[in-house]
């Protein structure tokens, strides 16, 4: 045999080889359905990840609107510095650049044991794997008259979309020296740093049109996340303005009167000029209907996995999710996706999940030059989800003008790519 | 004799021709690295102002890893999650973003 045709030869078995090796892989899981209900940071990269993971998938991705608002950087939307399509997210690219199909439709009916989603508009999806990323709702009337028509008077806002713009809207119409209330819930709720970014940047509103305003914060809780770091912002920027009330300190909201625009405690009674309520929350409806939730109203996961212990072949990942120490925030969301994305595709090919790795970081604006973070790295450590000891934690206390200027540029340079890792 | 040994040259066209589907495979180190494309991009090809990783060589990653964990880089937020990984771990995570498409 001559060199070159050995070399031939060679590349000849190469080639086969390499072609059955794919053709074994494929052959496994080989247009197995996945299907994934929610549009958002974890139902999003989900779909992504699978096709990245394992292109032969037939990936299927249904949220109730056309395009996602995401709540990080809604706050922002709020005071002006950005606006809406800032925060808006289409899903074109799921299927041009991965080949998700996408639907608008809206999730009712789950069966795991038929392997079945119906919806809405009377579709009927059947799947192999199926992952549940409903995100949150809220418990109404757990204040006491506080339901979803009071919602329209005196907005949440934690849900992004029609429910920011109102808020902003109010932001706009209220007089130079009224009061804002801003109701943080107890823990567990989405996004734990969110109610204070937001105090700060309406407080850097009013102390600009508005400086005779007063911000209130009146929490169900004694200790928030960032507390530290977020206190020494405010007494540098908005000591005029902001006031905290603890719960102990009898700060918690027990109800409310839309009609007459009235915020009660147990002892003191408001009258906001602008009124932002943020409920008790529970998974997304949808895990709760199909009898995803434990008692907690949040879903009970594999700690590797994600998948539902309630739900043969149904996962549940995102603010949905039980995920120990994992906050629930869209960076969780995204780095719990790829995992449950890559523990799918294993499972399809008869393989061994690996180990959960899985990372948040989160960057809060105390003002638009003043950016403070958290970042943990997580793994599972008997039986859950734990972060890893001698890393993460917060931002330094006492840093100088450059650090927290640097740390809000890193906040936007962080939303810019975990929008495109979740959804380009 | 010659079966043995086109065994290894095998082995190693199965390699290159496996190299662009290793985009796909979901291994725990691929699990590991894919955590960070959060923040720098999906294969480190960072789209905003955090650093991309792409057009970086390993060793070029490899230093700046093990500086963050060790502390002698300055950093905001890298020193903190950086001494969540062994050195073999940050080391897979640089090679796994070196070997991205670029």
């Amino acid at each position: 045999m001559s060199n070159i045709s050995r070399r031939t030869f060679n590349g000849l078995l190469g080639a086969a080889g390499a072609l059955t090796l794919a053709g074994g892989l494929s052959a496994c899981s080989s247009g197995a359905r996945v299907v994934v209900v929610g549009g958002g940071f974890g139902g999003a990269t989900a779909a992504k990840y699978l096709k990245r993971y394992d292109p032969s998938l037939d990936v299927t991705l249904i949220d109730a609107q056309p395009t996602h608002f995401t709540c990080p950087f809604s706050n922002t939307v709020l005071v002006g510095m950005n606006d809406m399509a800032y925060i808006e997210r289409k899903f074109d690219k799921l299927t041009s650049m991965h080949g998700v199909k996408v639907f608008t439709d809206m999730v009712t009916a789950i069966d795991p044991a038929t392997k079945v989603v119906k919806t809405a508009g009377g579709k009927t999806f059947e799947y192999d794997r199926l992952i549940v990323s409903p995100g949150i709702d809220f418990k109404w009337n757990a204040i006491e008259g506080y339901d979803a028509a009071a919602a329209e008077i005196m907005p949440h806002a934690w849900k992004a979309g029609p429910q920011t713009v109102l808020l902003k809207k109010q932001l706009e119409a209220m007089p130079n020296g009224g009061l804002v209330v801003i109701a943080p819930p107890g823990n567990p709720f989405r996004c734990p740093p969110g109610p204070y970014e937001r105090a700060s940047l309406i407080a850097g509103y009013l102390k600009k049109h508005k400086p005779k305003s007063k911000l209130l914060i009146l929490d169900a809780k004694d200790a928030f996340a960032k507390d530290k770091l977020f206190k020494e912002g405010w007494e540098k920027m908005y000591d005029d303005i902001i006031e905290w009330v603890p719960a102990a300190k009898n700060g918690k909201v027990t109800k409310v009167n839309a009609k007459d625009g009235t915020v009660e405690t147990d002892f003191e009674k408001y009258k906001p000029a602008v009124a932002n309520i943020i409920p008790p929350q529970t998974a997304g409806q949808i895990a709760i209907t199909a009898g995803l939730t434990d008692k907690s109203g949040f879903c009970p996961v594999d700690p590797n996995t994600f998948e539902s212990t309630l739900a043969k072949n149904v996962y549940v990942i995102g603010d949905a999710a039980i995920a120990g120490d994992m906050p629930k925030s869209g960076y969780s969301a995204s780095s719990q996706a790829k995992v449950c994305a890559a523990a799918i595709v294993a499972t399809l090919k008869g393989e061994k999940p690996v180990p959960l790795s899985a990372i948040n970081t989160c960057y809060s604006l105390v003002a638009a030059d003043y950016g403070i973070s958290v970042a943990a790295v997580f793994a599972v450590k008997d039986g859950k989800i734990s972060a890893i000891p001698g890393s993460g934690g917060v931002s330094p206390m006492g840093a100088n003008y450059q650090f927290r200027k640097k740390e809000a540029d890193f906040a936007t340079g962080w939303y810019q790519s975990i929008c495109q890792d979740s959804w380009a | 004799m010659r079966g043995f040994l086109t065994t290894p040259v095998l082995c190693l066209a199965i390699g290159l021709a496996m190299a662009p589907v290793a985009a796909g495979a979901a291994d725990a180190v691929t699990v590991m690295a894919d955590a960070c494309a959060g923040c720098h991009g999906t294969d480190g090809h960072s789209v905003g102002g955090m650093p991309a990783f792409s057009g970086k060589k390993a060793d070029e990653l490899k230093k700046v890893l093990h500086d963050y964990k060790s502390g002698s880089r300055e950093a905001t937020v890298m020193d903190r999650i950086a001494k969540a990984y062994s050195v073999e771990q940050l080391d897979a995570i640089a090679d796994y973003y070196a070997s991205r498409k670029k």
